[in-house]
């Protein structure tokens, strides 16, 4: 909690986020509470230690000292602590903090050009897990969206217009790392035409070099018959360079580790089509139709206690 | 409970307070035979399946289920005849135009083949309208060897491995097979047939007993009735060839041999009385390499080398093992393969591994591993220099080379049977133009309903390894197998 003496709130500037010269008309002064519905009453006794052991000293925050110094002097000693900002008692204040100070930016730069649709800048803002950990307040998912909606009605602004103190605003609700400026690395052929290309499915990983060729597969170092003895596996492994009919136009090495059978040709599938993309990136609709390009995310479901597998129930026990 | 006894004055009755235990007890109810209800204390919970199957009929008699599995079909009705296919004779088997065709196997020379037990099951024989063979580069070379052989009365000596699928057993079966047009004497021990199998010879399913002329050690033994099957064989195959050669030698034999009996015939005293068919085979043997008479090259195949390259299942009468060189018949073939027999008027000698029935035999596979990639020789892996590999330039393939495994043991004498002047051949896949003449004779005979062009003659090559024979079969014909 943010406290203050209430005899030097006059005195001192306010922090941007408080809005008193608003609300003050709406509703009463916040001292204007009795004293007895505010902060604990121990806080007149001053001098009483309420630490029971000297340990406490390393885990929680020092006590507070009612000892007056010389520049309050003139303070009467009967004074309450009253908190910085009137959200303390919405029960969320960082967030209604956050919410009202968004606010009042959008307020004062609405009027601002927008960006064409196609120029905004893409921004990861931070998931509602992250911001619950920011403010440590149970925010509600609802409540968060309407901070992102803020934030990105901001974020339209024309970037060559947008204000100093709009992005410092919107920076503490960005993610660390943007994944929208992740951009992925361009392969190009070495110097003897070789591609490589790298795939993965379930838990194998597949690196594949793909050369202009006549249809000859090493996987392993070892032809494909040994490597999959299964037909339907075999045609996973080229399935890219078969569904665009490139097989007589390559020639592929592969090293593939990790997982089974199925997981280690699917994963060259992958890898087949990443080399081949570069080779002729106008076959990516076409590898794509043949579902060469998307990686498919699924692993092995962990198994639960008191199940037997991921899901499937102990048989069921008269008793 | 009250009970009432039996009083003193009848009609009248006394009361009694005795307890219910003093009454004699209830007589358990006896169940009803008759009654249908589930009776006490037994389960009777009986969850109908759906769908029992009754058997209907008798069950198969014995070996009836194995003989259906190892029927071998060599002919499909519903398949195309093909137009223009070439049979194979002696004038075209090695020709090099026939090369990456298929030709048809006249219709003597399958009974003769069939005689000898060529053909396995599995190989696709029953797909098609009648035997046929794909005349691949190494058939080609197998024919000029055979020709070779007959003009300087050589002795070709050959071990055929490779991949599974690779067609090392088809490629015997057309040695065979030429070796028959070019009227040869053919002994086949086969890997697999419907009687004795090769691996027979080893794993102790026939009798055997220790041959009694043997003074060697350690001692030889002599499977009788696998010898009496093996001179029927002979007998059946070659009966147009033997029947014309006489007896010019004089045997010790048990009963008489008249002069002039047919060698035809003398398999045959073998085939009816096993307990001479060692003797017989010798004195066939001694007959057919005589030089005294005029005598036709001799072709000896096995299939499934590995079986007689190790101990056998056998057991002598100290209950070792016997090495499988020391069974009379495995014997024969090592030594003429090894070279410690010859074929004094010409012939061959081949072998073919198996690499679907595989036995543990390291010894063969190091002997053959170490002929096929000397360590002297072997080229450094060199990282290709061109810009793009061209069709004609294999792809490095990095070896290891090849030592003994330390923590294994291995047989000197099978090492010392794989001679240095034998001959090893490791089948590859076969070329594009070889798969392309195979798959146009799949179109033509209607098994294949696809168009044969250059992009599904690769793609179906890439998906068999390289070529494959075996998986080239599979991927276009057999189709999934589920």
């Amino acid at each position: 909690m943010r406290a203050a003496w209430l005899p030097k709130l006059g005195s001192q500037p306010l922090p941007p986020w408080i809005s008193f010269q608003r609300q003050a008309p709406r509703r009463p002064d916040i001292s204007l509470f009795g004293a007895t519905q505010g902060f604990r009453r121990g806080a007149v006794v001053g001098t009483r230690r309420f630490a029971t052991s000297s340990t406490r000293n390393g885990i929680a925050a020092p006590e507070i000292s009612f000892e007056l110094k010389d520049d309050q002097k003139g303070i009467p000693r009967y004074a309450r602590v009253v908190p910085a900002s009137p959200s303390y008692f919405t029960g969320k204040p960082d967030f209604t903090d956050n919410l009202l100070s968004l606010q009042e930016l959008l307020r004062k730069h609405q009027t601002l050009p927008a960006a064409p649709p196609g120029q905004v800048p893409r921004i990861a803002w931070k998931t509602l897990a992250q911001y619950r950990l920011l403010v440590g307040e149970p925010v509600k998912a609802s409540k968060y969206h309407k901070i992102i909606l803020l934030l990105q009605r901001l974020n339209h602004i024309h970037p060559s217009l947008l204000p100093e103190e709009v992005k410092l605003a919107m920076a503490p609700y960005k993610r660390d790392i943007n994944p929208h400026e992740n951009v992925a690395n361009q392969h190009t052929a070495d110097r003897f035409g070789r591609v490589i290309g790298v795939g993965r499915r379930k838990s194998s990983t597949a690196r594949v070099w793909l050369v202009e060729g006549d249809g000859e597969v090493l996987v392993n170092g070892r032809p494909l018959i040994s490597t999959f003895p299964r037909v339907h596996d075999r045609e996973s492994a080229i399935w890219a360079l078969k569904a665009t009919g490139r097989i007589d136009k390559y020639n592929v090495w592969a090293l593939v580790e990790g997982g089974g059978t199925t997981g280690q040709a699917e994963a060259l599938t992958l890898g087949v089509a990443k080399a081949l993309l570069v080779h002729e990136p106008s076959l990516k609709p076409a590898l794509r139709r043949a579902g060469c390009i998307t990686r498919d995310p699924r692993r092995v479901e962990r198994k639960k206690p008191g199940k037997l597998k991921a899901r499937k129930m102990p048989a069921w026990v008269k008793r | 409970m009250l009970r009432c006894s039996p009083s003193i004055h009848p009609g009248s009755r006394l009361f009694s307070t005795t307890p219910a235990f003093l009454a004699n007890p209830i007589k358990a109810k006896r169940p009803d035979p008759n009654s249908s209800g589930p009776q006490k204390g037994v389960k009777s919970l009986k969850i109908k399946k759906k769908n029992t199957l009754r058997s209907a009929g008798r069950p198969p008699a014995p070996g009836e289920r194995k003989a259906l599995r190892k029927r071998i079909v060599l002919s499909n009705t519903n398949a195309l005849e093909v137009k223009g296919m070439q049979d194979l004779s002696n004038d075209n088997m090695a020709d090099k135009q026939i090369q990456g065709t298929v030709v048809g196997l006249p219709g003597p020379l399958v009974d003769q083949l069939r005689a000898a037990e060529a053909f396995r099951t599995g190989q696709g024989w029953g797909l098609f309208r009648r035997p046929g063979v794909l005349m691949r580069e190494n058939s080609l070379e197998i024919a000029r060897d055979l020709q070779d052989v007959v003009s300087g009365k050589k002795t070709l000596r050959r071990i055929y491995t490779g991949e599974r699928g690779s067609g090392k057993s088809v490629v015997l079966l057309q040695a065979i097979a030429m070796a028959f047009l070019k009227d040869w004497v053919v002994v086949t021990i086969p890997e697999a047939s419907q009687n004795r199998i090769a691996q027979d010879l080893t794993n102790a399913h026939t009798e055997y007993a220790p041959l009694s002329s043997s003074t060697t050690t350690p001692s030889q033994y002599v499977q009788r009735a696998y010898t009496a099957s093996l001179l029927s064989r002979i007998s059946k195959a070659n009966s147009a060839v033997l029947s014309d050669l006489k007896v010019s030698l004089s045997h010790k034999l048990r009963i008489p041999i008249q002069p002039g009996t047919s060698l035809s015939h003398l398999a045959d005293l073998g085939v009816r009385d096993p307990d001479i068919a060692w003797p017989i085979f010798q004195a066939l043997w001694g007959e057919l390499t005589s030089t005294k008479a005029a005598r036709p090259p001799i072709m000896l195949t096995l299939d499934g080398l590995g079986h007689i390259m190790r101990d056998s299942q056998y057991r002598d009468p100290a209950f070792k093992p016997i090495h499988a060189h020391d069974l009379t018949i495995a014997r024969h073939f090592v030594d003429h393969l090894s070279g410690v027999r010859s074929l004094p008027n010409g012939g061959a000698v081949l072998a073919a591994t198996s690499a679907s029935n595989v036995p543990f035999a390291p010894s063969l596979a190091l002997a053959i591993d170490q002929r096929l990639h000397p360590t002297t020789s072997a080229s450094s892996p060199s990282p290709s220099s061109s810009s793009s590999l061209s069709s004609s330039q294999q792809m490095p393939v990095w070896r290891k080379p090849v030592q003994r495994n330390p923590f294994m043991t291995y047989d000197e004498r099978v090492l010392q049977s794989i001679t240095p002047d034998l001959e090893i051949v490791e089948l590859q896949g076969l070329t594009r133009e070889e798969a392309r003449g195979l798959m146009e004779y799949y179109a033509a005979s209607g098994m294949l309903r696809h168009r044969v062009d250059e992009s599904f003659v690769t793609e179906k090559w890439t998906i068999a390894g390289g070529g494959i024979v075996g998986e080239i079969e599979k991927a276009s014909v057999m189709g999934p197998r589920v």
